[in-house]
């Protein structure tokens, strides 16, 4: 029992992340129509409620949280990642999130210490 | 061994012009692009046998009059991590590539 609990608490639990980068997302434009003047504060507010709500975990990690904001409009995007770490011990998540007018596309990267 | 954003920037650049240069947008060879971008820049990164951890991430867009905003966050130790962004386009495609560094 006490390993695994010590396990949990070092290591990159991508279900826990996920969520968290859902709620800021749904909190900072849930509902919102995709307006230029307003994305810079959007893009913003998600990366610092995650990292906030990443932050409280108070897990030993260093966190890289990234914003994609695209309007829809046609356009064809394309994202890729690669990472050089641990792989016991390092993580991430990416969550594709979106409305009628735009979507938004957050990675957490979870590197330990 | 630190964080060089001169170099870091060079290779960036070197990777996206080898790979998508002045190639037109299409569909079928962007996640071919991506990859490729993604994958030359971390092992010439992995070459510089620098003792650090490195994320790459690269976004491909269409020119097509959309409105795109990127933004990142990063909670590490600013002595000895860094990140080097690079904004590149042609006539008909925007790459965004990013490199973030932590030392060991």
């Amino acid at each position: 029992m006490d390993d695994f609990q010590t396990a949990e608490e070092t290591t990159f639990v991508v279900d826990e992340v996920s969520s968290i980068i859902k709620e800021s997302v749904d909190a900072a434009i849930g509902g919102s129509t995709y307006q230029h003047s307003r994305v810079n504060q959007w893009s913003s507010s998600v990366v610092e409620n995650c990292l906030g709500q990443l932050t409280k975990l108070g897990k030993p990690f260093k966190y890289i949280v990234t914003c994609i904001i695209m309007q829809k409009n046609g356009a064809g995007l394309q994202t890729a990642t690669s990472c050089f770490w641990d792989n016991t011990t390092d993580g991430s998540c990416t969550v594709r999130w979106e409305n009628k007018s735009m979507y938004c596309i957050v990675s957490v990267f979870g590197l330990a210490i | 061994t630190a964080f060089v954003v001169e170099d870091i920037s060079n290779i960036i650049k070197e990777a996206v012009d080898t790979t998508i240069g002045s190639s037109p947008f299409q569909t079928a060879r962007v996640n071919a692009w991506t990859s490729a971008v993604v994958e030359t820049c971390l092992s010439q990164l992995a070459k510089l046998g620098k003792p650090f951890k490195y994320i790459v991430t690269c976004i491909v867009m269409q020119k097509n009059g959309a409105g795109l905003h990127a933004a990142s966050s990063c909670f590490w130790d600013n002595t000895t991590d860094g990140s080097c962004t690079l904004r590149w386009e042609n006539k008909t495609t925007y790459c965004i590539v990013s490199v973030f560094g932590l030392g060991l």
